[in-house]
């Protein structure tokens, strides 16, 4: 799926430029603005009927008791700082860079809805970052895994339900993977709500 | 067109609900919708980064912003974990 995604990404870019070069500026307009905002409200929709179809998360909540919750709250409160300091040291926007920080590794959710938020350099990096995150997870988990147990689930953050579960489970054991999967499915629901909340903010 | 705090969480919500009234009325997986919503989504991000120039020119500056981010989220990330967890005392 990345493979696609990424690809998307670059074809689309390359339209943009091209498109830019002819000045077609309705072509920028529908696809820019209309397609964009329609697919990000139809992804929103989607993902969320995903979640509540969802039945073995809700029972899977019942088994690990809701002690569990302070992992995903963690991650998300130490994503956000983690821009706040960074907006500290580089000298930009901090309320821009903690809500692309709060994508918490997912992607195709932070590229565009920081893109829309706040301009379309910060839905570049949105998505470099978050998609980065996701690639460091799976790219350092023989080591972050020895710093601490739980430090690959900190790392994948909401990916942590889905793309990254299989290595996290592999190294961190598989007695992990609720907290890993429920830490996931949690900070994915959440990021939406944290990234426009960080935006009123500003 | 503007997006807001409602125009995100509206979606979002109205989805869950709808999912959740869904659920007793067999299995069903929206897999390939999302799919190829995500690809329609991510194409028009690359249209919006490619058709500006002033972003082209400043690529270089996203790199350095980015591994920045990335470093301070990860350490801060691991931290707050590793804290949570021994307050709460998740083996």
């Amino acid at each position: 799926m990345i493979k696609y995604i990424l690809l998307s990404l670059f074809l689309g870019g390359i339209a943009g430029y091209l498109n830019n070069m002819w000045g077609a500026q309705a072509v920028n307009t529908f696809i820019s603005d209309y397609l964009f905002n329609f697919s990000l409200i139809a992804l929103l929709f989607v993902m969320g009927l995903n979640f509540g179809l969802d039945k073995e998360s809700t029972e899977k909540f019942k088994k690990a008791g809701f002690r569990i919750l302070v992992v995903p709250f963690a991650v998300a409160s130490g994503s956000v700082i983690g821009g706040l300091t960074s907006a500290l040291i580089l000298g930009i926007n901090p309320v821009a860079s903690m809500a692309v920080c709060a994508g918490y590794g997912w992607y195709t959710l932070a590229g565009p809805l920081n893109g829309q938020l706040f301009g379309v350099e910060w839905g570049a990096l949105g998505f470099t970052v978050n998609f980065l995150r996701e690639l460091l997870t799976i790219a350092t988990v023989s080591l972050s895994v020895k710093i601490d147990k739980y430090a690959p689930i900190a790392m994948g953050g909401a990916t942590a339900m889905d793309t990254t579960l299989p290595v996290i489970v592999r190294y961190s054991g598989s007695d992990t993977i609720i907290t890993a999967f429920l830490s996931g499915f949690i900070l994915s629901l959440m990021a939406p709500f944290t990234i426009t909340l960080i935006a009123t903010l500003a | 067109m503007t997006v807001d705090l409602l125009t995100i969480v509206v979606p979002l919500i109205v989805g869950v609900l709808l999912g959740y009234l869904l659920r007793s009325k067999g299995k069903r997986n929206f897999n390939k919708a999302t799919f190829g919503i995500i690809i329609v989504l991510i194409f028009s991000l690359g249209f919006s980064i490619g058709s500006n120039n002033d972003l082209l020119i400043s690529l270089p500056k996203v790199g350095l912003n980015t591994a920045v981010m990335l470093v301070m989220v990860l350490l801060f990330s691991i931290l707050f974990v590793k804290i949570a967890r021994k307050a709460v005392g998740i083996k």
